[in-house]
């Protein structure tokens, strides 16, 4: 059963570097799963932990925040605020009996399109392995 | 609704370039609500910064910075594009030219064509993505953002044209197409054709050419770079190795010496070493050697010299003063072998290196040359655009301006700021703007559909076979159709194409529809245009949302159909429940005041004021002494031997007697409020401190640096000794005592490149070898000694550098570990330092010692403005700029620019350059009616907040505040609009406008809702 388990994983994408990077790897036609989901915000530090616990709510199996390299926020340092809110919402997952891992946080420039499919294909395995999201079983399917 | 025609009057700038300069020039009189033809010989523009990986000093990736400036330049309404195009004449006069523009065939129709890339796909023989590396045409996009996004052919190249031409699904080759001529009426050129890079070939003792892994800096830019052949691997091109030691080789076709070689400096050789040294050890490998191989390391620019410190303290950069003889493989080796002679002894060393960077300067090509003929300017012997002593920007043909590479070699920032002063001298040929015709978009008023149930349009894009092959479109819009909301959904084939564009404004209309679903590219690159057709069908243009079916969907799963399809499905049925919570948001204006303050009298200072009242505007100068020309008033004469006084009179005279110019003498300025476009400045004036109080616009800050008199060295206590400041006087004013001199010490980097002034002065060395050539046209006999660490006398001044050894004056160079050690010694002064060729220490007795004092920051005076304007500081006290590569005259700050020595130290044609750049700027905010700040800001809803202060400690820019009944306010004018307030706040009283929570969340559900479908 757990071979035909697809995760669903969403990523928050900084408009300014990973979203970029995600159109790259497109014009580069770099291949990666299609579990992940991507949704774009203006900047990563724009990413609330609540937008991150709905996402396990609503069943994610995985979520990841990307944006920019360290030292390279358009907006100074919303990275650097978005790495120590995942940290933070990590803490909360871990105490509801989610495993932590299921969360990370991303640094890549809007150049690296293929640095963003290596990190697709990383984060889907690892979330394969790991196996569903123990809330998925309280989840009902809509039409 | 079109009444007179723009284009049949000289009311346009025609730009030659498409490089950053050229965008530059174009944007900044776009914005001034100027028209502009912008010309490239190449496909597309972008020009040399768009080969680079990444840009120093911040070591950033440049396609991100540059990119959205090339798709601003292709949307401004104000640009005429015209790549491939070249002038073949130019008649008239100055703001009454007559161009004629000769394009050549693309053979692909541009308005069909759509970027598939299906023909490179199919003729990958005759793709090049990589210039320099791979050296294959026909059809080429140099980069993937490349403006416009099309591609071009090489007839001449392709074997089976037929083919090529049936492989496109968008039938957009065109076999037939030819050359075609045009004639324009300009007002003004704008020649920004920049420089071609040394072909190393020419030197055979480097084996360039030969041995593969003996490349050009330019050459490892694309090793590095992500979009380049190696996909950013670092490799050796002979057989993909990595490797461990690399050395870069400067000066290679510079400076002299080697065959082929130019006598100047190419000014950005060194940085560009440097960058590529650590970001070698920094992306790949700390373990990686790099050894930087030089004669002078020419790091003068703004805080350059820092760069240079952490390259050595904090990445290990081996630096070796010396020029290598030769690079070449021993027979049967692994490694490159490079040959060098140290700088103490004469014995030839060897070394082995796994890849040879040459470090290659920068010349003008034959093309452009012939272009200075076609447009009858002047040359200078290096082939160089011959410009004014104290007009930087104009060639010896009035109306014809030059900047960039084209002027003299110089990196991007400086070309920015030429750029910028480009479009500044050429805007004045042009009549001032009309009250234009309001636009249609404009005249059309927006539908409220706030009270509206979601009527919801779905258009899906099949972009030929980009979405269409993977996604099964006409299946995903009838999927569409039966979703909650939706009242029509179809496929457009190519949404872009201006057919479809007018099939969705119309189907908006019939269907009554009040919200829009694209399904195609990337919300990137195309949101504006639909955004543009919402608002022609009277809908406003944030009721739109984009699912990026192309770029993230059907391109990165065409391995997978089956799940690029349900994916493609999950995002339209996304976008679709976004979009309901989408609601109609204004674009922030704000109405504009036209005057301007302009803050310090210098040479900047004034050369801003003129140029801007020059153009109608109202000038305010404040200067805080009682007298114009700044520093200025201290200098006699330039390098180049051209009078500084008699220009600094001419140019307070102008200023004193304008009409739009009010001076105001000893004025300190106190406070300071208000926002872009209406700002109020208070300032305390004249003897008595009257207050007085400047209703201005914008604001330009020109208050300089203060030369520097460190103590030591007796400077000060014996009259042998002075600074260079002080000598250059004393030429022009006691010529006979110049005359007595028998000896004469000069000493570099006093007060500089030391702790408590960290960066180089930038001036100090051409100072030096313009005194010493002074003093040697008084007295040819006098010996003259110039200690020094490196000597910076970067571009054209090494012609001087030249001149001053030729006739004798001697350079020795000194450690900062042991520097030179001066007594006095009755009315003479004896100076002790160490030889490091003759390896022994020298004791001359000198008549004179110049001590080479540069500038410090004025840091009283910067630190005051810093505080009352509310506008950062470099940490050696200077005027920190928005974009150190990009941006830099501006503030971050709306409507604030700098100009002159506040922002580093520069000489006074670099200052007047970046005075004008000010000046153009400034026009740029000062031609609009209002200014549009979008709608992406943080607005506060007072019943939720709490007043806890955290949006207030979160903000990266410190706009919230608590206001006076008691709770958060965010300016809208002064909001980025990065959602960090929005984040953070724990009441959710803050929501960031286009990227509120409900829409967040809806997209957030919706991706996971496991579908049945």
């Amino acid at each position: 059963m757990m071979e035909d388990f697809e995760p669903v994983i969403i990523a928050f994408c900084c408009h300014y570097c990973a979203y970029t990077a995600a159109d790259m790897a497109g014009s580069q036609r770099r291949c990666y799963p299609a579990n992940v989901r991507i949704i774009r915000v203006p900047c990563s530090g724009k990413v609330d932990v609540i937008h991150i616990l709905k996402a396990f709510e609503n069943g994610a199996d995985g979520v990841y925040v990307a944006g920019c390299l360290e030292g390279d926020c358009h907006f100074k340092n919303g990275n650097i605020r978005a790495a120590r809110r995942v940290a933070y919402a990590r803490k909360l997952m871990e105490s509801v009996g989610i495993e932590g891992e299921r969360l990370e946080m991303v640094n890549l420039s809007a150049g690296m399109g293929d640095r963003f499919a290596e990190i697709a294909g990383r984060i889907t395995e690892k979330i394969r392995k790991m196996g569903p999201n123990p809330i998925r079983n309280t989840i009902r399917p809509v039409a | 609704m079109k009444t007179a025609d723009p284009f049949q009057t000289s009311n346009r700038v025609l730009v030659i370039g498409g490089g950053v300069g050229g965008i530059r020039t174009a944007l900044d009189l776009a914005e001034a609500q100027k028209h502009v033809v912008l010309i490239d010989r190449a496909n597309a523009i972008g020009g040399l910064m768009t080969l680079l990986d990444r840009t120093f000093p911040t070591n950033n990736c440049d396609l991100c910075t540059i990119s959205p400036t090339l798709s601003e330049s292709s949307r401004s309404q104000y640009i005429e594009l015209m790549p491939l195009t070249q002038v073949t004449r130019l008649s008239g006069e100055e703001g009454n030219f007559s161009a004629q523009l000769t394009t050549a065939p693309r053979y692909i129709d541009l308005s069909r064509c759509t970027a598939c890339g299906e023909c490179h796909k199919q003729f990958p023989e005759c793709v090049n993505f990589n210039p320099g590396l791979d050296h294959r045409a026909p059809t080429c996009m140099r980069y993937p953002q490349a403006t416009p996004q099309a591609f071009s052919i090489d007839m001449s190249r392709c074997s089976d044209p037929k083919a090529l031409a049936d492989c496109c699904p968008a039938h957009a080759i065109i076999l037939d197409d030819r050359q075609t001529q045009s004639e324009f009426q300009i007002g003004a050129v704008v020649m920004a054709p920049g420089a071609s890079v040394f072909d190393p070939a020419a030197i055979d003792s480097f084996s360039y050419g030969r041995d593969p892994d003996v490349i050009t800096s330019l050459e490892y830019e694309r090793i590095m770079s992500a979009s380049g052949p190696t996909q950013g691997r670092l490799m050796c091109p002979s057989d993909g190795r990595t490797p461990e030691k690399i050395a870069w080789i400067q000066c290679v076709g510079s400076r002299g010496m080697q065959k082929g070689a130019v006598s100047y400096c190419s000014g950005v050789c060194c940085m560009f070493a440097l960058k590529e040294a650590i970001v070698t050890k920094e992306r790949f490998q700390d373990s990686i050697e790099a050894s930087i191989f030089y004669m002078d390391m020419r790091t003068f620019g703004k805080d350059y010299e820092l760069y240079y410190e952490r390259s050595r303290k904090d990445y290990g950069v081996r630096f070796v003063r010396s020029r290598p003889h030769s690079v070449f493989r021993k027979n049967g080796q692994g490694q490159l072998t490079v040959t060098f002679a140290s700088e103490d002894s004469s014995t030839m060393n060897e070394e082995t290196f796994d890849l040879v960077v040459l470090a290659t300067g920068f010349q003008i090509g034959a093309e452009t040359r012939q272009l200075a003929e076609t447009l009858g300017i002047t040359l200078n012997p290096h082939g160089f655009a011959q410009t004014g002593a104290f007009d930087p920007v104009a060639t010896s043909r009035p109306g014809v301006y030059a900047c960039g590479m084209f002027e003299s070699p110089k990196d991007i920032p400086e070309t920015m700021t030429q750029a910028s002063a480009a479009a500044c001298r050429a805007s004045a040929h042009l009549p001032a703007p009309e009250a234009l015709p309001e636009s249609e978009d404009e005249q059309t008023s927006e539908r409220d559909v706030t009270d509206e149930e979601p009527r919801i349009g779905v258009f899906i894009c099949d972009c030929g076979e980009s979405i269409g092959a993977v996604v099964h479109v006409p299946e995903l819009a009838a999927f569409a159709a039966k979703l909650p909301g939706v009242a029509l959904a179809e496929s457009v084939g190519h949404g872009c194409s201006r057919e479809s564009m007018s099939r969705i404004q119309e189907a908006i209309a019939e269907h009554k529809l009040n919200r829009v679903v694209i399904g195609g590219c990337s919300p990137r690159t195309h949101e504006s245009r639909f955004q543009d057709v919402l608002q022609r069908a009277g809908l406003n243009k944030y009721l739109l949302e984009i699912a990026n079916l192309r770029d993230q969907d059907a391109w990165v799963h065409l391995d997978h159909p089956d799940k690029a399809n349900a994916k493609a499905r999950q995002l339209i049925w996304s976008a679709v429940m976004s979009v309901k919570k989408a609601h109609a948001l204004a674009d922030n204006y704000l109405p504009i005041n036209r005057d301007v303050l302009v803050v310090g009298g210098g040479v900047a200072g004034m050369t801003a004021a003129l140029r801007l009242a020059d153009q109608g505007f109202r000038v305010f100068l404040a200067e805080r002494r009682s007298m114009l020309g700044g520093t200025a008033n201290l200098v006699h004469r330039t390098l180049e031997g051209d009078d500084v006084q008699a220009f600094v009179s001419d140019l307070r005279q102008k200023v004193m007697s304008h009409l739009k110019i009010q001076v105001i003498f000893n004025a300190f300025i106190v406070d300071h409020s208000g926002m872009p476009g209406m700002y109020t400045t208070g300032m305390q004036v004249g003897p008595q401190m009257f207050y007085r109080q400047i209703r201005h616009g914008v604001t330009i800050l020109a208050t300089g640096a203060l030369p520097r008199r460190p103590d030591g060295y007796l400077l000060g206590q014996h009259d042998a000794v002075m600074t260079q400041l002080d000598a250059d006087a004393l030429i022009d004013e006691a010529p006979e005592k110049i005359k007595a001199w028998d000896t004469v010490v000069m000493i570099q980097c006093v007060g500089s490149r030391q702790p408590d002034n960290p960066n180089c002065s930038r001036v100090c060395c051409q100072a030096a070898v313009k005194n010493a050539l002074r003093i040697l046209e008084q007295n040819p006999e006098t010996r003259i000694f110039i200690l020094y660490r490196d000597m910076r006398t970067y571009g054209f001044q090494e012609d001087y550098y030249l001149k001053a050894r030729e006739k004798g004056v001697i350079f020795v160079r000194y450690e900062p570990a042991s520097p030179p050690v001066v007594r006095a010694a009755a009315n003479q002064i004896e100076v002790a330092f160490t030889d490091p060729v003759l390896g022994r220490s020298v004791m001359v007795t000198a008549d004179a010692l110049l001590l080479s004092t540069g500038f410090i920051s004025d840091d009283e005076s910067t630190e005051d403005l810093a505080m009352i304007f509310k506008i950062p500081r470099t940490s050696d006290g200077y005027f920190l700029e928005d974009h150190i590569k990009l941006r830099p005259v501006d503030f971050s700050k709306p409507g604030f620019y700098m100009a002159g020595t506040a922002h580093a130290p520069k000489n006074i044609r670099e200052s007047i350059a970046q005075a004008e750049a000010s000046a153009a700027r400034a026009m740029t905010m000062l031609s609009r009616e209002n200014i549009n700040l979008g709608a992406a800001t943080a607005r506060v809803d007072s019943q939720k907040c709490a007043a806890c202060l955290i949006c207030v400690r979160a903000c990266p820019f410190g706009v919230p505040f608590i206001n006076a009944d008691g709770y958060s306010e965010i300016d809208p004018a002064k909001c980025h609009g990065c959602g960090v307030c929005a984040a953070e706040c724990p009441a959710k009283a803050i929501q960031l406008m286009q990227f509120e929570d409900d829409q967040i969340l809806s997209k957030v559900s919706s991706l996971l809702e496991r579908m049945v479908a």
